[in-house]
């Protein structure tokens, strides 16, 4: 049980090299120790069907490689940063994660105050067949290289749905949906910043209003950010009077959004996985009417992740399991409708026939109409700014 | 030697706080922190709002809870103890399920009245005042004092006094209300301090309820500090520190300043219940049958969450689902072990404050009890989210985070406090002259205590362990931190399932909470009723 730390890095070092003899004994001398290990996945629960693919993953896992899988059920990834912090801090070596759900600002904490394990990423067998060139978002995580330390899970793009048979045209831009809002007062919403879906519908209007979106890859100041706050602004100005209780109360959760638009008291839901609509329809939660969309410039868009922490205590589990995750066979299932319905990292046009079979492409009710590129998430230097506009602006009501 | 058996209580209750409280020191001097809270654009309305819920949900409660305990005759203990049992998230999501638009009621005026095909545009949950937070409030914390009442009254000595004070002043004229008023009331309500504490302090730091039916632009300023202590980023975790601080700095100057208030008032009180018999106005008469909107809410938020726990899909307007599914019935079976954990923790950390508390009481004199009383106002009074807080950097120092060892220390802080405060006053206020009597007839302590004041005790023992189980079946902020994700509790699987959203998985983990204190309750309630009486 007791893990040499000097073996992980004499792998991880080897690794960088091209693909060798010594790569492969080295994957081979991980996945011996991983044998009889407990992985305690720390990733969030909020969804049975994620729940359930999870608990499939730890069958699959402890029936291919003896590795078992724990899920550590989760609200908040931000917890989990913070306990691997004080963990670490107290010289904790054996720590209480051993693989963690992540992206985004937890995982730029995580990077930049050395609590990660890594590079191991790149190193997992199953890397290669990540398509990186078509989705770049599996190296560059809300514009922070992810250098190997995160490895590459599933990807998310904001996407808005609804019933096809009250919505009508659906919008192909901000300025559409505003003319949507003011044909139907009281239909549309998006939810409290700092709420993630709240801030990403924020990130959606920068991108829309930005007189320049190069900058998004770049640190921003207050003063440099000013004169995207003002676009940004002028547009939520028009937009408020004309939302749910117009605008001076927000729903807390994207979850409430879907329930009320499944009630019919909204007509427009907002997700960030572009199948979730199709999967509501399966789920008989949304009528068959329902349609998804996406605004024709592009919609924000990122890639979720696993990260091991610096102080795991079963680091080859882990990257075991790392690896399991990005196989063909648990990415289809992963991007099965009726599963979970969450899109593959993976470059499907390239795999061997036989495997490439496994994933279906064919459209189903509440499919995105017309899939739109990927906006990079702007650096994360750009959410405080984005959050503390919005709050000093539209937050103290 | 005997003196030994109040250590479990100073350690588990008092040792436990002034450390974890200790842990929190570096907090106070974070003088950037406190800057960026005082910075921050909602701290001023959150704060307002967290202080207009507490106080305004703690005065209404207890006004209601007067008037509805003076009724004659009084609605059964049994009664309020199972409102009691029904947790404040369960509570919160079953009102929320009846008054929102897409809500029970809605659909009731959809189909017999209006005919809407589509929910109307009334706001009634997360109003931008906090009136249905305050009315959820309301709603659980007002059978909450009807029930301590009920607990005080049946009080084998203090029913005696009252009764014989009673007839006095019918005999003189006074009218039940009057009675109430003059006799009864201002005898309860100095017993009643700590739970009126405990209820502000809730009020005014309520996350869970806040989250699902509070406001949002801004939110309570406890909800505020949640957020802040769950970020990622220590200068937010920080603010967040200092958030809990001054929330607990103003629930802590307002306490203080209410007993000021009734201290310089004492005059005007006295002369209020020496001025001479008015004419009767039925002050009771009208409130006669509030206590049957009580039960009709109890009732429908239950009805609402069995069936919801039971529903598939469910469409506005039907007033009942298309079809009926055992799916989350199911899931929950799947995954028995929160709840077994839920309930061992719930036995243990009930039995051993109970055990703590009485020992504590007989052992030490009542001067001692200002010590742990003290401490049971400062883990009540302060946000559980800070008394947490200090109480998850002590384990870590401790380095037994993620051990059942953390685990339990994390449930019997609240649960040893409650109970302490619960017991204080029936356990201390209980008539010496009885030990005497036993003495002069040459029993023993021992017996005296087996036969005279325990089963006299009987009523608020069973009600401080019934309390204390509640209690921590509801933990869920410092379980989660101290469990670190290696253990689950049912709280806690229950808020983490709710941030999906499932409606019929919410409604069954809600149900399921407040099944196991609500049987607690009624067992206790049972088993109150007085075998012996002098």
């Amino acid at each position: 049980m007791k893990l040499s730390r000097r073996s992980f890095l004499a792998a991880t070092l080897a690794s960088a090299a091209p693909p060798s003899r010594a790569w492969a004994s080295d994957w081979a001398t991980i996945a011996a120790e991983a044998k009889g290990q407990t992985v305690y996945f720390n990733a969030w629960a909020g969804s049975e069907t994620i729940n359930a693919y999870i608990a499939w993953a730890g069958e699959e896992l402890s029936r291919l490689h003896g590795v078992t899988l724990n899920h550590v059920k989760i609200t908040d990834t931000a917890e989990v940063v913070k306990r691997v912090r004080d963990e670490v801090s107290a010289g904790k070596q054996s720590g209480s994660v051993d693989l963690v759900w992540i992206n985004g600002e937890n995982f730029r904490t995580m990077k930049d105050e050395k609590l990660l394990f890594g590079p191991f990423a790149e190193s997992l067998p199953n890397f290669a067949l990540v398509d990186v060139d078509g989705k770049p978002t599996t190296r560059v995580d809300f514009a922070e290289p992810t250098d190997g330390f995160e490895s590459p899970w599933g990807m998310a793009q904001f996407t808005f749905f609804g019933d096809g048979a009250k919505v009508g045209e659906p919008p192909a831009s901000m300025m559409e949906f505003l003319a949507l809002a003011k044909h139907n007062p009281g239909g549309l919403t998006y939810t409290a910043p700092p709420d993630f879906y709240g801030t990403t519908f924020l990130k959606q209007v920068l991108a829309e209003t930005a007189p320049d979106t190069s900058a998004f890859a770049k640190p921003i100041t207050a003063e440099g950010f000013a004169p995207f706050a003002a676009a940004m602004n002028a547009f939520l100005d028009e937009l408020h009077p004309h939302l749910w209780r117009e605008g001076k109360q927000l729903p807390p959760s994207e979850a409430q959004i879907t329930q009320m638009v499944a009630d019919g008291e909204l007509l427009v839901g907002l997700t960030f996985n572009p199948n979730e609509p199709a999967n509501l329809v399966m789920a008989g939660t949304m009528p068959q009417t329902t349609i998804a969309w996406q605004h024709a410039k592009g919609m924000i868009g990122n890639t979720h992740f696993v990260a091991i922490p610096v102080n795991a205590q079963a680091k080859a589990a882990a990257q075991l399991t790392a690896n399991f995750l990005l196989s063909p066979e648990a990415q289809a299932r992963k991007a099965d409708l009726k599963v979970w319905g969450d899109p593959t990292v993976l470059a499907v046009s390239k795999l061997p026939a036989g495997e490439a079979a496994l994933f279906s492409s064919g459209k189903v009710p509440g499919s995105v109409i017309r899939p739109a590129p990927a906006v990079p998430e702007p650096h994360a230097s750009w959410v405080p700014l984005i959050e503390a506009n919005w709050l000093s602006r539209y937050g103290k009501g | 030697m005997p003196r030994l058996l109040a250590l479990p209580l100073s350690l588990l209750l008092i040792g436990q706080l002034v450390l974890a409280l200790a842990f929190l020191v570096p907090d106070l001097l974070d003088a950037n922190a406190f800057a960026a809270l005082f910075a921050h654009p909602q701290f001023g309305g959150g704060l307002f709002l967290s202080l207009f819920t507490g106080i305004s949900s703690t005065l209404i409660s207890l006004l209601l809870a007067c008037i509805i305990a003076a009724r004659r005759p009084a609605p059964p203990a049994a009664e309020a103890g199972a409102m009691l049992a029904v947790p404040h998230l369960a509570l919160a999501l079953g009102v929320v399920f009846l008054i929102v638009p897409t809500g029970f009621i809605a659909r009731l005026i959809a189909t017999l009245v209006t005919g809407w095909t589509s929910p109307p545009q009334w706001i009634a949950a997360q109003d931008p005042y906090g009136l249905s937070l305050v009315a959820a409030l309301v709603l659980k914390e007002t059978p909450f004092l009807v029930w301590v009442m009920a607990h005080l009254l049946v009080r084998g000595d203090l029913r005696e006094q009252l009764q014989g004070q009673s007839r006095v002043a019918r005999a003189l004229g006074h009218g039940p209300s009057s009675v109430w008023l003059r006799v009864v009331l201002p005898q309860i309500l100095p017993r009643m301090v700590w739970p009126l504490i405990a209820v502000f302090a809730y009020g005014a730091t309520v996350v869970d309820m806040a989250l699902v039916t509070g406001p949002t632009q801004p939110p309570t300023l406890a909800t505020v500090i949640w957020r802040d202590l769950n970020d990622a980023d220590p200068a937010m975790a920080a603010r967040g520190a200092a958030g809990t601080i001054i929330l607990s700095a103003v629930v802590i100057l307002l306490v203080a300043a209410a007993g000021i208030l009734l201290h310089v008032g004492r005059p005007w009180i006295r002369r209020f219940y020496t001025r001479p018999r008015t004419p009767e106005r039925n002050l009771i008469a009208w409130p006669g049958h509030a206590w049957s909107l009580w039960r009709l809410v109890y009732v429908m938020v239950s009805a609402l969450l069995i069936l919801q726990s039971f529903s598939g899909h469910w469409p506005f307007p039907r007033l009942l689902a298309h079809d009926f599914s055992l799916s989350a019935w199911q899931r929950i079976a799947a995954n028995p072990a929160p709840l077994f954990t839920s309930l061992a923790l719930a036995l243990t950390a009930a039995g051993l404050s109970l055990a703590a508390a009485v020992a504590w009481f007989e052992t030490l004199s009542a001067r001692l009890d200002r010590l742990a009383l003290a401490a049971c106002a400062i883990s009540l009074c302060l946000p559980a989210l800070m008394v947490a807080l200090g109480q998850y950097r002590l384990f870590l120092a401790a380095g037994i985070t993620g051990t059942a060892a953390a685990l339990f220390l994390a449930h019997v802080l609240p649960v040893s406090a409650y109970v302490f405060v619960m017991l204080h006053g029936p356990y201390r206020g209980f008539d010496q002259r009885w030990h005497a009597v036993s003495s002069g007839l040459g029993q023993p302590r021992s017996a005296f205590l087996a036969r005279i004041k325990w089963p006299l005790l009987k009523a608020p023992l069973l009600a401080a362990a019934a309390v204390g189980f509640a209690v921590s079946m509801a933990q869920f902020v410092p379980a989660q931190l101290a469990a670190a994700g290696r253990y689950a509790t049912l709280p806690m699987e229950t808020v983490t399932l709710s941030s999906g959203g499932n409606r019929p998985f919410i409604a069954a983990s809600a149900l399921l909470l407040m099944l196991l204190p609500l049987a607690t309750f009624l067992t206790a309630s049972r088993l109150s009723r007085p075998r012996w009486s002098p």
